[in-house]
């Protein structure tokens, strides 16, 4: 029934407003259908308004939000997909609410009610049975209006709001638009498939108020504790129900309407209408998948002329606000700060989403765990992410080497923290060598025994050796090891840490002694 | 329950009425079809079913009644669902009265059971039977119809009687009697020897010629007890605390008299005062004095159906009644209270050649009074508060 109606608004706005996408329109509007139905019970056992509520609900409505700003985007093409993306980098985000994204987003917050509508009303008329025949159930409400009552209501207020637009489908509405002068001419076209969409729509609606009779008349007998003594009651009704929406169909083919209608033409017009809305859920999935692989092939070969032709280049923004000269590069620092904040916040609104999508999606998840191609991707990913995490160790090595050659640069090459801060324990066996040699050249310098600049260990070490002849060959390992630690990517083990240690205590009593001589 | 069936029939007319629009009248065509056709084939496969009955119309006391119920589908349009619903009294079912979901195909019937329990005598409806039925779209209203309601009867409770004292004047009956004045000649039971004043007619010639000594028959005494049952349920004559338990004992006194008198093949009538529901004016027909088990059985019945009834002067029927009785019949008189009228027509009946009975039912605070009185009028009195009381009485020695 769902499908009808929103196939009909597609129908409608190709009809009247020919530039807008209702195709995309339409798949966007039957997938947030599907998805309501989805999630309906998942929201509906939260506590509204609670923590947990929001976050479901945001979650879900951020997605829409997105689906639709992005198919939107990307229908017009690539270059308009880029554009928009641009737009919203740059904070035009006013430029993005386009008519046809409003429209399409009212007409998404009616098909995102209207579910919901319909299976609160189901689930009032099947109370569930044990709880129908609690003592403690609630009685009934003798001035309420019965659920299937109102579902009666809910389903014929639709259909004449179903009707009027069928009417509007029908009508040449680009026409009576330029028709300006006088009258304007109404053109009827034929039975048509919004027509059929109409049908259908009542058809599904008269199996539901069907079955939702049957489920109401079982939730009277259970309060009132009547028994069922037969035991095919339930098969029975579908088959009454069957024959009699048969019968129906027969009788109102038979009677007189107009000159295009006949039993097997309204149900070839039907059936075709029918599977033409199943081809187009159909499309509308495979468009989505076809979408999520091309869009990083459109992106990874965008520099290359083949195989997809010459990119479109982005096309020229609206023009900026009026500003001063002087504050240029107060603002290229706030675009480049708000740029950051506008993806850093897309990044995270959109994975925080997509992790809350497939938390609502449970059973979904389960069932693609099921799937032979996803264990396939999960097996790849795993091995993918092996190999990842041996090079992410590679890299950060590297990454922590440039940065303490960096930091050495740019604070007079120290290569440790500052002295009082040294928490030995706490340093590696490379950095333990750092320090034993850096209080050598300090308790040198101490000395009178100063390392200028421009020398390198090995010029200082000859300096020392000058100095402390009975401390050479300490002098000679300390800086060898330095050097070693400093400058190669060879492990250092604690062993060579220690025996680093001991040079430098001999090397400290010698540099001692000829303090206490001086 | 139609809602807004109406101003979608109207946008739909509109349309097809403006716009020629033929899909608009397949769509009034669905609609008003699936409301029509619904309610259709709803009144039409309820006219088509039947409900009956079958059980026992009478039951005693405690015993527990089957009642069968068979629904049938006597046309070709089939039911897809069909509540049942029996209206019961709360003394034979309790507070479950028998309640069902079916449904009935073509020419199909069902067959359902259910039991009652005889609790309590009485004139009871089975039913009506409530049947309801809709359209299986839910569209339109269910509808309902009532099967006619059938009666059981329960008999009141009988206590059986081994013996009873209840005097009569009527000789050459079939009861035996202790008194010699009523010697039935029918019933010999032994001879002796010839003594001077005796009958010729009692002299048995064939043992006088085999002895050789003249032999006289000895004839057993007896009576004809043709008895009138007499009941008064008239409110106002029981102690009002007691009021029900005192009638109902009064009913299971006529009830066990009765049965005693019939089984012992005599005959008995009755009359009773209270309001009696399957009467035209309410009052019950009084029954005239015949032997046998069918008569026990209408006795039984007016007595199961009786119920007190107000302002009902007891007195003045005896006075209408008692003309029409034989000359000799017992009248057992059971009331709850006495007052002078009544005695009195007690004694007049005495005079004219009936036997009155008095029997008190039920604790009434006058009964001293009341036996007084009836000693100066010369009618005997019993006295029966409870049953147990009457089961005393039955072994003949309780006469007060």
């Amino acid at each position: 029934m769902m499908a009808c109606i929103v196939i009909t608004i597609g129908n409608l706005i190709q009809n009247v407003l020919p530039g807008w996408h209702s195709g995309i329109i339409a798949g966007v509007l039957l997938f947030i259908v599907i998805d309501r139905l989805y999630t309906y019970r998942q929201l509906k056992s939260l506590t509204p308004f609670s923590s947990e509520w929001a976050i479901a609900l945001g979650t879900q409505w951020v997605l829409i939000l997105l689906l639709i700003r992005f198919l939107l985007s990307y229908a017009d093409g690539l270059d308009s997909f880029i554009r928009d993306l641009s737009l919203f980098t740059r904070g035009y985000l006013a430029e993005l609410f386009t008519s046809e994204f409003v429209i399409t987003l009212l007409l998404a917050l009616l098909v995102w009610i209207l579910p919901a509508q319909f299976l609160e009303l189901l689930d009032e008329i099947g109370l569930d049975q044990e709880l129908a025949l609690r003592e403690e159930s609630p009685p009934i409400q003798g001035d309420a209006v019965p659920a299937h009552q109102r579902l009666v209501n809910l389903i014929f207020s639709l259909g004449i709001f179903l009707v009027i637009l069928t009417v509007l489908t029908r009508l040449n509405v680009r026409n009576i638009l330029s028709n300006v002068t006088g009258l304007p001419t109404v053109e009827v076209s034929r039975f048509s498939g919004a027509e059929a969409g109409a049908l259908l729509y009542f058809v599904f609606g008269l199996t539901l108020l069907s079955l939702s009779r049957l489920m109401s008349l079982q939730t009277h007998w259970n309060r009132l504790r009547i028994p069922v003594s037969s035991n095919n009651l339930v098969k029975q009704w579908g088959i009454y129900s069957l024959f009699f929406l048969l019968i129906l169909a027969v009788i109102v083919s038979l009677l007189p309407a107009g000159d295009s209608l006949g039993l097997f033409s309204v149900l070839r017009t039907m059936f075709s209408f029918l599977f033409g809305v199943l081809f187009f859920i159909g499309q509308l999935f495979l468009f989505l998948i076809a979408l999520l692989f091309s869009l990083p092939m459109v992106f990874l070969l965008r520099g290359d002329s083949t195989p997809i032709g010459r990119l479109p280049t982005i096309p020229p923004l609206p023009p900026p606000p009026v500003e001063s000269s002087a504050a240029t590069s107060g603002n290229e620092a706030w675009m480049l700060i708000r740029s950051i904040l506008l993806w850093g916040s897309l990044l995270v609104i959109l994975v925080f989403a997509f992790i809350q999508f497939v938390r609502q999606h449970g059973g979904l998840r389960t069932a693609l765990r099921r799937m032979r191609v996803t264990n396939w991707l999960i097996l790849a990913w795993q091995r993918l992410y092996k190999n990842a995490d041996k090079a992410r160790g590679n890299l950060s090595r590297a990454i922590l080497d440039g940065w303490q050659n960096l930091l050495s640069r740019l604070e007079e090459k120290r290569i440790l923290p500052a002295a009082g801060l040294i928490n030995l324990r706490s340093l590696d066996p490379r950095r333990r060598i750092y320090f034993f040699y850096l209080a050598m050249i300090r308790r040198g310098g101490e000395q009178g025994l100063t390392r200028k600049p421009s020398q390198t260990p090995s010029e200082y070490a000859v300096q020392l050796e000058k100095a402390l002849p009975s401390a050479s060959e300490d002098i000679d390992s300390i800086t060898e090891a330095f050097v070693e630690a400093r400058y190669s990517r060879k492990e250092m083990d604690s062993g060579k840490a220690e025996l680093v240690k001991a040079a430098w205590g001999r090397i400290r009593r010698v540099l001692q002694g000829k303090s206490k001589n001086a | 329950m139609l809602g807004l069936f109406l101003p979608l029939l109207v946008v739909l007319l509109l349309i097809a009425a403006f716009l020629r629009g033929d899909f608009a009248l397949t769509l009034i065509y669905l609609v008003v079809g699936a409301l029509a056709a619904g309610m259709w084939w709803c009144r039409r496969a309820l006219a088509q079913v039947e409900a009956k009955r079958r059980f026992p119309t009478h039951a005693f006391l405690g015993e527990q009644v089957r009642i069968h119920l068979y629904v049938q589908n006597k046309g070709w349009l089939p039911v897809p669902w069909l509540e049942l619903r029996e209206t019961l009294p709360v003394a034979l079912a309790g507070p479950h009265s028998f309640q069902t979901v079916t449904n009935l195909g073509p020419r199909a019937e069902a067959q359902f059971e259910y039991f009652v329990q005889a609790r309590k005598r009485g004139y009871y409806p089975i039913g009506p039977l409530s049947i309801s039925t809709g359209d299986i779209l839910g569209l339109s209203d269910s509808l309902l119809v009532q099967n006619q309601a059938e009666a059981l009867v329960v008999y009141p409770k009988i206590i059986p009687f081994t013996s009873m004292e209840i005097p009569s004047h009527s000789p050459q009956g079939t009861l035996r009697h202790s008194l010699p004045l009523f010697e039935d000649p029918t019933r010999v039971f032994g001879k002796r020897g010839y003594t001077s004043g005796d009958s010729l007619r009692r002299i048995d010639w064939k043992s006088s010629a085999s002895s050789g000594r003249l032999q006289v028959k000895l004839f057993e005494p007896s009576i004809a007890l043709e008895t009138c049952v007499i009941l008064n349920l008239n409110t106002e004559d029981y102690y009002y605390r007691s009021r029900i338990d005192s009638t109902e004992l009064a009913i299971v006194i006529a009830a066990s008299i009765s049965n005693w008198i019939i089984d012992k093949k005599q005959v008995v009538g009755m009359l009773v005062n209270g309001h009696d529901p399957l009467t035209a004016d309410g009052k019950p027909q009084t029954i005239p004095p015949r032997k046998g088990k069918h008569h026990l059985m209408r006795l039984l019945e007016t007595l199961a159906r009786v119920e007190m009834i107000d302002n009902s002067a007891f007195g003045p029927l005896i006075q209408q009644q008692r003309y029409q009785l034989a000359w000799g019949t017992t009248l057992i008189v059971i009331t709850g209270s006495v007052g002078d009228e009544l005695l009195h027509e007690l004694y007049q009946a005495r005079r004219w050649g009936q036997n009155a009975i008095l029997i008190l039912a039920g604790r009434d605070a006058a009964d001293e009074a009341i036996r007084r009185r009836a000693k100066i009028f010369d009618t005997p009195v019993f006295s029966i508060a409870t049953e147990a009381d009457l089961k005393l009485w039955m072994q003949g020695s309780k006469r007060v």
